[in-house]
């Protein structure tokens, strides 16, 4: 068979699905999103309104707010588990004892659903029950409130995603690590090279892609995170961590505006493209000769 | 162990005439771009032009068809020099 048909075939159940699954509900939602559309309005039929939920969407304050605290989340917690998952890849790259029960340990975060996640940091984070405020009380004289501190509420939806997310980091690296040839780094280690050079100058390099990959899948899991943060904070106090996810997520369920929701959801959609886009051409991208 | 003389000429499964590369194409951008990069970017300039042109420049009186046509300009320009 001639290989280029082969391939399409193969293909071709991966397509049908991602077409049905991934394509076919975003061209509705787009669809949606130039409708004025409630189905528990007064009138629950859908009403072409041209562009006027995307005009909405620009001046609507909640909106650009949850859009500011949502950049600040996803660069506090991508930037701390790339670092932190790289230092720990690095750690599992050595031998030391009980090395392989921590590596199990260290994992296990990865496999609970984000509300259960969510669920525990609750119970950890609770005034008078919770241990995070009692620890933090008996050590450092710290009243931990996330009910009533928007900083300490945010922090801790940042410190939640680390600790969540931090594993699939180190994973990822871990790969990347163990892929990596020796014969640069002897050569380095030859020439006198030390070990911040050859971090710099061999190792970064080289694990470009895994980490680029890495931040990609971070930055669009984060951009998209609605459940911890509900069942953590509700996106409270106030809107300290209504995330743009809370926000959409309040926006279409308790007020069923599946219009306005989903030109939401489209624009979240567009940043999240453009940002991993724009991430692509800053890294990785081949440049043009001519300029 | 022995391998079938026509082991080879049954296991290949390449074209007898593979298709030509991808054209990459060096415009005015700084990457190296085919045509359905081009229309991405052609995309992303249009919808971040209409929504800047919603919060700025409409509430002046400009409709959004100007912000329309502009993009459409770009949208050539970058599919056939870009």
């Amino acid at each position: 068979m001639h290989s280029t048909k082969l391939g399409w075939l193969l293909l071709a159940p991966t397509l049908l699905v991602l077409f049905f699954f991934g394509v076919l509900p975003f061209i509705y939602v787009l669809y949606v999103s130039f409708h004025q559309w409630n189905p528990f309005a007064v009138n629950p039929d859908m009403v072409f309104n041209w562009a006027e939920n995307y005009r909405r969407v620009v001046f609507d304050a909640q909106f650009l707010a949850s859009l500011g605290v949502t950049a600040a989340f996803v660069f506090f917690a991508v930037i701390s588990e790339l670092i932190l998952g790289y230092m720990l890849a690095q750690a599992f790259m050595k031998d030391f004892p009980g090395k392989a029960i921590f590596r199990t340990i260290h994992t296990l975060p990865l496999i609970m659903a984000p509300i259960i996640v969510g669920s525990i940091w609750k119970l950890m984070t609770t005034p008078s029950i919770g241990i995070l405020p009692n620890l933090l009380d008996n050590w450092f004289g710290y009243d931990l409130n996330i009910g009533q501190s928007a900083i300490a509420a945010f922090v801790t939806t940042v410190i939640m995603d680390i600790w969540h997310w931090t594993p699939l980091v180190t994973l990822t690296l871990i790969a990347a690590l163990v892929s990596l040839p020796p014969d640069p780094f002897e050569q380095a280690q030859i020439d006198g090279a030390n070990k911040r050079q050859i971090f710099w100058h061999i190792t970064l390099p080289m694990i470009r892609p895994a980490i680029l990959a890495t931040v990609f899948i971070r930055l669009m899991d984060a951009l998209r995170t609605v459940d911890e943060v509900l069942m953590l904070t509700g996106g409270g106090p106030g809107s300290a961590t209504r995330y743009v996810g809370v926000h959409i997520f309040k926006e279409v369920f308790p007020r069923t505006n599946y219009g306005y929701g989903s030109a939401i959801s489209v624009v979240v959609l567009y940043l999240t493209i453009v940002a991993c886009w724009l991430l692509y051409v800053g890294l990785i991208a081949p440049r043009n000769k001519k300029a | 162990m022995t391998i079938p003389p026509d082991m080879d000429e049954k296991l290949d499964l390449r074209d007898s005439e593979p298709p030509p590369p991808e054209e990459e194409k060096t415009g005015f951008l700084p990457i190296q771009t085919n045509w359905f990069d081009r229309l991405f970017i052609s995309v992303v300039i249009w919808v971040a032009l209409s929504l800047v042109w919603f919060r700025f420049i409409e509430p002046f009186g400009p409709s959004i068809w100007i912000s329309n046509a502009i993009a459409l300009a770009v949208a050539v320009l970058i599919i056939t020099k870009g």
